[in-house]
């Protein structure tokens, strides 16, 4: 069980109310650490000062943000031997066949789109967080290089 | 020449000999222009179509040069053709260009030297023919093919930007309605979840009529985008086999809905140079109004066959289903225009839309045919067709 936190990087408030939401009703503990761009997705991952990294456990990632979307974010954390390991959904609203390109093209680890109807989205979060945080074994730190 | 005179057993005269009167009354007689000049460019002879061209007479030209009568350039370019005439010592043909009538024109000219007895050219003939008028067309088809190219250029770009124009409306209709749904939706689910003891039941139930139409929007949202991803997506054509992949959407109809029971035929062999992937679209809807409008029969049954109608081959999906009234037909292939109610049959009435705009983005015909409580048959063909040919 990864016991990390979640990283979830999403610019609407009312989505990150749904996601977080949708995490406590399936008794998903992980803390859920908000990145309202990617920018400051990419501080928290990489940081340049002396402050410590975030090691997340699971990266929900967004693909229209402020400033660094998330398709630059992906390419920067792939691109990275630090985070190149990371699992990354790519949450969306979007299903345009270009972003799952591209996105599949970046390495995303998985592209799922936002449900409509919450309760199709309660079920996505389940699975994702049994998925990635009980059933994936994540890679180990320090063997990606 | 042989002076004996041989009896002419047919009776036709011998040709006479021809002499100087003749032969200018011939040169006189031509629309071409017609002079002679000696080694040193000086006129021995023009005929009469050079002296209306040039209001000039020939008693008076003859001992001049080129020089005395055109401008430099022109004169410089009629003594060059005659040089190189005279160089070459046979027949050289050339475009000239001369201000006559009004205009500069332009002549196709054949120049040739004449040659004395000691076998050195003496003077140069001229036969100048007017081709400009022929020269003005072929301009006028080089500017009108440069023109032609030029607007298709123009309509291409025109295209292009509306395409990228509504592929940018699809991508941002696809995130940005779709977002504040999601927040309607979640929201009244939580008001549901959270504060159910302080809603009574009819408060419960308006919330999930919101839902419900929530659901309906998104739905319709996608729809949309399926149509402007049918018409936007580039066509790829190739051999397509019709009869697989309306099996392949009848098996996953079949797995959506195992509790129905329909008898499908799908004859054998049905293909055409199509692309699949779209094609595959127009299968999905027509197969599953197909299906739909067949649910409160027992004996549901739905054939995809194939007919040729004047060496086109014409598709056709039948149904024993609800049908529909022909005369809302026309309303048939317009987006969001239903033939039955919401309570009916469910649907946001844009499959139709769709499968239309990929049979016609193929070059193809689509017609329906129905009555209520007859089951229905869309026809549809692939491939351009001669003008006045229409599906049967």
């Amino acid at each position: 069980m990864s016991d990390g936190p979640i990283l979830l990087v999403e610019d609407n408030p009312d989505d990150v109310m749904f996601t977080v939401r949708a995490f406590a009703k399936n008794h998903i503990k992980n803390e859920v650490i908000v990145a309202s761009d990617g920018e400051e997705a990419l501080r928290l991952l990489l940081p340049e000062d002396d402050s410590p990294p975030l090691k997340p456990a699971l990266i929900l990632l967004d693909v229209n943000l402020p400033k660094v979307n998330g398709l630059e974010v992906l390419r920067t954390i792939r691109g990275d031997e630090r985070t190149m390991g990371l699992p990354v959904v790519v949450l969306t609203t979007s299903n345009e066949e270009r972003d799952i390109v591209a996105s599949y093209r970046l390495g995303a680890n998985s592209y799922v789109r936002k449900p409509v109807v919450f309760d199709e989205f309660l079920a996505a979060a389940k699975v994702l967080g049994v998925y990635w945080l009980l059933v994936n074994e994540p890679l180990p730190p320090g063997l990606g290089r | 020449m042989d002076t004996k005179v041989n009896v002419n057993p047919t009776g036709v005269r011998p040709p006479a000999q021809v002499g100087h009167e003749q032969l200018m009354a011939l040169i006189d007689h031509t629309s071409a222009v017609i002079y002679m000049r000696d080694a040193d460019g000086r006129y021995m002879l023009v005929n009469r179509e050079y002296e209306r061209l040039f209001s000039l007479h020939r008693e008076n030209i003859v001992g001049l040069t080129d020089h005395d009568l055109f401008p430099r350039d022109t004169a410089d370019a009629f003594r060059a053709n005659d040089l190189e005439a005279f160089a070459r010592g046979v027949p050289v043909q050339m475009e000239e260009e001369v201000f006559g009538d009004g205009e500069v024109r332009t002549y196709i000219t054949v120049k040739f030297p004449l040659i004395d007895a000691s076998g050195h050219p003496y003077a140069v003939c001229g036969i100048s023919t007017d081709i400009t008028a022929r020269k003005r067309a072929e301009e006028q088809v080089r500017q009108l093919n440069a023109n032609l190219e030029l607007r298709v250029r123009e309509r291409t770009a025109e295209l292009e930007a509306s395409t990228r124009e509504l592929d940018a409306f699809a991508y941002s209709v696809s995130h940005d309605l779709r977002a504040p749904l999601r927040s309607l939706e979640g929201f009244s689910q939580v008001l549901q979840e959270d504060y159910a003891e302080v809603l009574d039941e009819q408060g419960q139930q308006y919330l999930r009529r919101i839902q419900a139409n929530v659901a309906r929007m998104a739905q319709m949202i996608d729809d949309l985008l399926g149509l402007s991803r049918a018409t936007r997506t580039e066509l790829h054509r190739e051999h397509t086999d019709l009869s697989a992949l309306a099996r392949e959407v009848v098996a996953e109809l079949r797995n959506a809905d195992p509790a129905r029971s329909v008898d499908v035929a799908v004859a054998d062999g049905l293909v055409a140079q199509a692309d699949p992937h779209l094609i595959r679209l127009v299968l999905q809807n027509l197969l599953g109004n197909a299906w739909k409008f067949t649910a409160n029969r027992a004996d549901a049954t739905i054939t995809m066959d194939s007919t040729s109608w004047q060496d086109v081959e014409v598709f056709a999906v039948t149904d024993n289903g609800a049908g529909f009234d022909m005369r809302y037909s026309h309303k048939l292939f317009d987006p969001f225009q239903r033939l039955h109610t919401a309570a009916e049959y469910e649907g946001t009435g844009i499959g139709l839309a769709i499968v239309q705009r990929i049979i016609t983005r193929h070059g193809g015909q689509i017609v329906a045919d129905s009555s209520p409580g007859n089951g229905a048959t869309f026809r549809f063909s692939l491939t351009p067709a001669p003008g006045d040919w229409e599906i049967r």
